[in-house]
């Protein structure tokens, strides 16, 4: 046997050692919580259901995928969005991914439809007159740099654009087809794309806040900046999306949490670069640590090691003029 | 647990607050002795509880400047211990960062606590349930919290020693923002810059009353914080059975007025004790101890004007 089939072998176990772990923790309403025995999530029950469904399109999977299928659709609110936990009345981020899921799972359905609709009617929050007045009048300068005029999607109802949330919802989009969108959404997507670019920080990457606070350059997060690029990956050469990558890549050494490892790595991947094996150093982390037991992480390591995955799928090669 | 300081009552009707300053020099010194011996002063009931510590975990912190460092975090856990609590749970819920991980990681918290998924809980993907807010100074009137903190005995919050661009600076009350989930509200948790940071901080701490604030100012961040300032070395920690008294004795070591920040003024009217002859000071006097942080053009009244050393 060769060394890389002996590794390939090592991967399949650990992924399936991830995959029963997804299994065996969810809970008996169908859903998934953040760590096993808790309350199921919108998030994490969508995470699991793409890392399940990508392994042979859920074949032998069936039973939970229906599970988690019907648990969504229970918890849908009657507005079209879905809450963060299933006890809660108002729809938040987490139904761009509660689409992306039931999407990936089960196509275009009513569901979805309604979903979608909730997000291209949700608009974000902006500064009032004196809000933007006193911005411009605090005598430490400009406080923040960004155009908010440029609406993405907000973390929860009546609030400001933000990187993360606003990714989610163009990588669901990217999974629809063009001809399907409606100009409303076209629209949408076109202003997110553009906030996206406007949001990057100086040098490349995305944050969780503002890119630049009182003239001061934001730190890039690898979590805002893998959503980010995974939203614009059909945008083509833009300078945000090359900046973002190089940063992502020399960061690569320097990333510590099993989460953001595997994110990062997918990321790289879905644009063909270079990437040294990440399974020995994710199977460390899950030996030490078991990713602190949460069903987020596991699932989308369990996704990133999936090398046929068809969500965010490993491109053949470099993604050009990049 | 039935602490005295749990209920809301205005300031006048309240007992004076206690609040020690300590000199600890570095975190390399045996912290464990000036904590356990100090909280000992304040005989709170630990025997048997639960003891939530309320971090400050931020981001990678390679100046020690932002993050509560972890050797005061496990000195603290440890003397809570010794005193018979009957568990420790370090906790927070970064407002960036999503990866709490890889903030432990990054502050070599496995250096100090041999398992992480034993040791700390992620507040942003904890259990939650609704809690009806007690006080109005926000339009929130409901968040939900998180089980873990609405659970434990004796909720110990656990800041670092800084200023802050928005707020002033961020201290005991403001780090209770911690506890407010990211999987509800995300990250940043937008919704309480909206419904106003002050009054956020207000609503957050009649909600959930910190029962007991240990400060890490042994190093702390001065100018354009809670990220993007300069470490600032005191040599302190603050410690103290009232938040709102700890944070004003913070502000005053700081070089601050404390009456003029905002949250805090208005805290001082219903959370706990603002004024100096409210809050009795054990161990160094503020004004021995003052190290004047500089701060933001907006936050210039803030400062006492006292001229640095």
């Amino acid at each position: 046997m060769t060394s890389n089939s002996s590794a390939e072998r090592d991967s399949r176990s650990f992924r399936n050692t991830l995959l029963q772990l997804l299994i065996e923790s969810q809970n008996s309403d169908g859903g998934w919580g953040y760590h096993r025995a808790s309350q199921s999530a919108t998030e994490p029950t969508a995470w699991t259901l793409c890392a399940l469904y990508n392994e042979n399109r859920g074949d032998g999977l069936s039973k939970q995928i229906s599970l988690g299928k019907d648990w969504f659709l229970r918890n849908q609110l009657g507005d079209g969005s879905w809450p963060s936990f299933a006890s809660q009345t108002e729809g938040c981020w987490v139904t761009s991914l509660a689409c992306l899921a039931l999407h990936e799972i089960a196509g275009d359905s009513d569901a979805v439809a309604r979903g979608f609709e909730w997000l291209c009617q949700s608009w974000p929050r902006t500064p009032n007159f004196l809000q933007r007045l006193r911005q411009r009048l605090s005598s430490s300068g400009e406080v923040t740099r960004q155009n908010n005029s440029l609406a993405g999607w907000a973390w929860t109802t009546n609030t400001g654009s933000w990187v993360e949330p606003t990714s989610y919802t163009l990588i669901f989009m990217r999974r629809l087809s063009p001809k399907t969108l409606s100009p409303l959404a076209v629209k949408r997507k076109e202003l997110a794309e553009a906030m996206l670019r406007d949001r990057m920080c100086p040098g490349g990457g995305w944050n969780s806040g503002n890119p630049l606070v009182y003239g001061v350059a934001g730190e890039p997060l690898v979590g805002p900046t893998v959503w980010a690029l995974l939203a614009l990956r059909d945008s083509g050469e833009i300078p945000q999306v090359r900046e973002s990558l190089q940063w992502l890549e020399k960061s690569m050494p320097e990333i510590h949490g099993s989460v953001s490892v595997a994110i990062a790595h997918m990321c790289l991947e879905v644009y063909g670069r270079r990437v040294s094996a990440i399974d020995p150093h994710l199977q460390e982390r899950f030996e030490t640590d078991r990713f602190l037991n949460n069903i987020s992480v596991t699932a989308l390591a369990a996704l990133e090691l999936n090398p046929a995955r068809n969500l965010f799928p490993r491109a053949a090669q470099e993604v050009a003029a990049l | 647990m039935n602490s005295p300081n749990t209920s809301l009552s205005p300031s006048f009707a309240r007992p004076p607050a206690r609040v020690a300053i300590r000199r600890a020099a570095s975190y390399d010194m045996d912290l464990l002795p000036i904590l356990r011996e100090t909280l000992r002063e304040f005989d709170l009931p630990i025997q048997g509880k639960s003891v939530l510590l309320k971090v400050n975990f931020v981001c990678h912190d390679p100046f020690g400047a932002i993050n509560t460092h972890p050797a005061v975090v496990i000195a603290a856990r440890e003397a809570f211990l010794s005193l018979g609590a009957a568990s420790v749970t370090i906790a927070d819920g970064p407002g960036l960062e999503r990866d709490i991980e890889a903030i432990a990681e990054s502050m070599r918290l496995r250096d100090f606590i041999r398992s992480l998924s034993t040791s700390l809980v992620d507040l942003n993907t904890d259990d939650v349930h609704p809690v009806a807010l007690k006080t109005r100074a926000s339009t929130l009137k409901k968040l939900y919290l998180p089980a873990t903190v609405l659970g434990a005995d004796l909720v110990v919050s656990m800041p670092k020693m800084k200023t802050h661009h928005w707020s002033g600076v961020t201290l005991s009350l403001k780090n209770m923002f911690g506890i407010v989930p990211g999987s509800c509200y995300g990250w940043p948790k937008n919704i309480l810059h909206w419904a106003g940071i002050a009054n956020s901080i207000l609503d957050i701490n009649s909600a959930v009353r910190p029962h007991f604030a240990i400060v890490d100012g042994i190093t702390g961040m001065e100018g354009n914080g809670p990220i993007q300032g300069s470490p600032k070395s005191c040599g302190l920690l603050i410690l103290g059975n009232d938040p709102v008294a700890v944070d004003a004795t913070c502000a005053r070591v700081m070089g601050l007025r404390p009456e003029r920040i905002d949250y805090l003024r208005r805290a001082g009217l219903l959370l706990g004790h603002l004024h100096e002859e409210k809050i009795l000071q054990i161990g160094e006097k503020p004004e021995q101890v003052q190290t004047p942080f500089a701060v933001l053009d907006d936050f210039r009244h803030l400062s006492i004007g006292l001229k640095q050393n």
